[in-house]
């Protein structure tokens, strides 16, 4: 087959329909996100491979398959769709036989010239095509739209608080938005953006409830957390927790949430406090954030947690740069630790260590923990366990 | 004037259109040909030269649509993949014999009956054509090639036949032509324990078809159809120089000219040029080098319009379809045909 470029695309399009609308009906989010992954990346490749093959004998469907394979399992992996390997396997092969069923049978049988042409579907067959691969994407878009949380902004200035949020909402504050004395999430599904919180006892607090975002968050001042969160779960990304010359102050605390699910803290900036990061009987996933100048540990995975702490940049804290400690299990890789300071006692598990841990936990560290001028790179105490990886 | 669609010729080009027509609906259609077999003139020529597979693969065949393909009938017929594997790596190539069987099969069920008849003269009237008296809105012309193409200086000598003429191998054999017809006839007088020599005016040409294959759809064809006409000449020229696979190849002396032989075989293919047709010859049709000068669907431009189309199949539709005279051109102007017999 010699296909034209407008009918490989075509044909291409008929092939993914059926599976996109599968993926549509199964109520899985990996596999609508990687039935949209396998169609960009298959209608990406058609581009690639028209100019350089001229004529497409029908074998060579197996080894373009085995290399459309190939490249969709990458992206899955660089995305992050967390698709179950075997049935997005599965589902690529029923999709690929389709294809292959589709392109040499029934589209052959359904339209006199589908050879001559290259492909093409004319402009019936070309638009049901197009729908029935579009529609499904629309219509996932259209619904995720409407189950969004009504939007409520908060005008530039200083508003008075603390305020509460006891339904779901996405808060979003203008340019210049501050909050005083604090906010307090008491409804699931809440996102707060852009808001700039400054004094209170805790500076953002999630109390018991699950899928709340914190994006673009700033917090100054707060005299106990910055970012407060007990029996939750949180996806925080991108804030800045600033917690200088606040003697009893902590950046982000996630605590006893075990339960609720996953938390994770990303792309986050703490500087001062007691300690910066602390996961306190929860999972978690502490990724790509940088503490800096804290009075205690940097971060912290305590009291049978289990999570990762990855990507992380943690200078000059006193003691302990990161923690992994009471029975907890952690997986640390990639991490920076620079200067980590003795605290001054005779306390040897606080003698200024890259990373610690202690008290029945289990580690596994990565070879790329990047460990600068702390006294003691690392420490495993009390019964505790690092594996290597 | 009803609207009547004629196929003048009933070779597999004819058969083809015939098939085609009668898939998408066109239920009025008259074939005339004074021979009822559409495969005779293939099944004599296959004969003559002694060949036993089809040259193309599994797309040679007479059905309107692309599959399923003698592949694919081969394979359930025999219960066995390896036809349609051997079709996915463009290496199946049918029988003869089963190719002949396939047309035997098609013409039975498709109610195949020409109309006895040789049409002398293509008339435009207004809104269709006469053909001898008989009037039709869309005409597709398909009487194949014009003859059989013996080099002038050969004409009279009793030792000469032609390929495709019935014949056996004497002691000695001088085959003229470096294409597939020449590469077989070397084949078979070897076989038949002749001493061979090759008489050529050019070194053959080694390619697995004529026509390259992107060619063979719109991909190849809209850069051919761009051509300017002087360009479209010269690729068609260039395209269509007699060609065999390199398999083919056999190890035969070569002389410039024809020597003593006991026999002569001219594997010189068929007259060349519309002029030898006397339908075509009749028409008003603009010519270049010798390919008459039709628009992209294979319709004579200056006699087609939104009433009526002059179609021509086969060999003389190479200037649409430079591979017009196989089995996969017969197919395109089937369609492109059968379209307008069908929306207008």
């Amino acid at each position: 087959m010699s296909y034209t470029l407008r009918g490989r695309l075509e044909s291409r399009l008929a092939a993914l329909a059926p599976p996109v609308l599968v993926a549509a009906a199964v109520h899985h989010w990996w596999l609508i996100e990687l039935a949209g992954l396998m169609a960009g990346v298959v209608l990406l490749l058609d581009l690639v491979y028209h100019r350089p093959i001229a004529y497409q004998p029908g074998w060579a469907a197996v080894p373009l398959g085995l290399l459309e394979l190939g490249c969709i399992l990458l992206a899955m992996r660089l995305l992050g769709i967390m698709a179950p390997l075997r049935w997005a396997l599965v589902f690529f092969a029923a999709s690929w036989l389709w294809a292959q069923l589709l392109g040499h049978v029934l589209l052959p049988l359904a339209r006199l010239s589908y050879a001559e042409d290259g492909g093409e579907l004319g402009v019936a067959l070309g638009a049901v095509a197009l729908a029935a691969l579009v529609l499904p994407f629309a219509a996932a878009g259209g619904i995720y739209e409407h189950n969004l949380p009504p939007v409520v902004r908060l005008s530039a200035g200083v508003h008075q608080g603390p305020l509460y949020i006891r339904h779901r909402v996405r808060l979003v504050g203008e340019r210049g938005t501050i909050v005083r004395g604090g906010i307090v999430v008491l409804h699931r599904g809440v996102t707060v953006s852009h808001v700039h919180v400054v004094g209170g006892e805790y500076g953002i607090s999630v109390l018991g409830v699950k899928n709340v975002t914190l994006d673009h968050v700033t917090v100054q001042g707060a005299t106990l957390d910055g970012i407060h969160v007990r029996h939750a779960n949180v996806h925080v990304h991108d804030c800045l927790v600033d917690e200088r010359g606040m003697p009893d102050g902590q950046g982000i605390d996630v605590s006893y949430g075990m339960i609720q699910g996953d938390s994770m803290i990303d792309g986050c900036t703490v500087v001062g406090g007691r300690d910066g990061i602390v996961v306190h009987g929860s999972m978690g996933m502490i990724e790509h954030n940088t503490v800096t100048a804290t009075k205690m540990t940097g971060i912290s995975l305590v009291e049978m947690s289990m999570g990762s702490v990855a990507h992380n940049h943690v200078a000059g804290a006193l003691g302990i740069g990161i923690l992994c400690g009471d029975h907890s299990m952690c997986d640390m890789d990639h991490n920076t630790v620079v200067g980590t300071r003795p605290d001054g006692t005779a306390n040897a598990m606080r003698s200024g260590i890259g990373l610690e841990v202690e008290f029945g936990a289990e580690a596994e560290l990565g070879a790329h923990n990047d460990l600068v001028a702390n006294p003691r790179h690392l420490g495993v105490f009390l019964d505790s366990t690092v594996f290597w990886k | 004037m009803a609207p009547r669609a004629a196929i003048v010729g009933g070779g597999l080009s004819g058969f083809v259109a015939y098939l085609t027509l009668r898939r998408v609906g066109v239920e009025d259609v008259t074939v005339f040909s004074p021979e009822p077999d559409p495969a005779a003139a293939f099944r004599a020529r296959a004969a003559a030269i002694r060949q036993t597979h089809m040259r193309s693969e599994s797309d040679g065949h007479c059905l309107p649509t692309s599959f399923p393909g003698l592949a694919v009938r081969d394979a359930v017929r025999r219960r066995s993949v390896a036809p349609a594997v051997a079709s996915l790596f463009d290496r199946y190539h049918p029988t003869v014999e089963r190719f002949l069987d396939h047309v035997g099969e098609l013409r039975r069920r498709s109610g195949w009956s020409p109309v006895p008849k040789r049409i002398e003269r293509v008339t435009p009237v207004d809104g269709g054509f006469d053909l001898d008296g008989e009037a039709f809105e869309h005409v597709l012309v398909a009487t194949g090639h014009p003859g059989l193409c013996i080099p002038e200086e050969l004409r009279g000598d009793p030792r000469v036949v032609h390929a495709y003429e019935p014949h056996d191998y004497a002691e000695s054999v001088c085959v003229v032509g470096a294409g597939l017809a020449a590469a077989t006839e070397w084949r078979n007088a070897r076989a038949a324990g002749a001493d061979v020599t090759s008489v050529r005016r050019r070194e053959p040409v080694h390619r697995p078809l004529n026509v390259p294959r992107p060619f063979l759809s719109k991909r190849g064809l809209a850069g051919f159809h761009r051509l300017d006409r002087r360009g479209r000449a010269a690729m068609l020229q260039q395209m269509l120089t007699p060609s065999y696979p390199r398999e083919w190849e056999t190890d035969v002396r070569v002389e410039s000219h024809v020597n003593g032989a006991d026999q002569i075989i001219c594997a010189t293919g068929f007259l060349r040029g519309w002029q030898h047709d006397p339908l075509l010859a009749q028409l008003d049709v603009p010519a270049v080098n010798g390919w008459l000068e039709l628009g992209d669907d294979a319709t004579v431009p200056t006699l087609t319009d939104a009433t009526r189309t002059l179609a021509l199949a086969g060999v003389a539709a190479q200037w649409a379809y430079p591979a017009a005279d196989t089995l996969m051109g017969a197919r395109y102007v089937a369609h492109a045909f059968a379209r307008r017999c069908r929306t207008r």
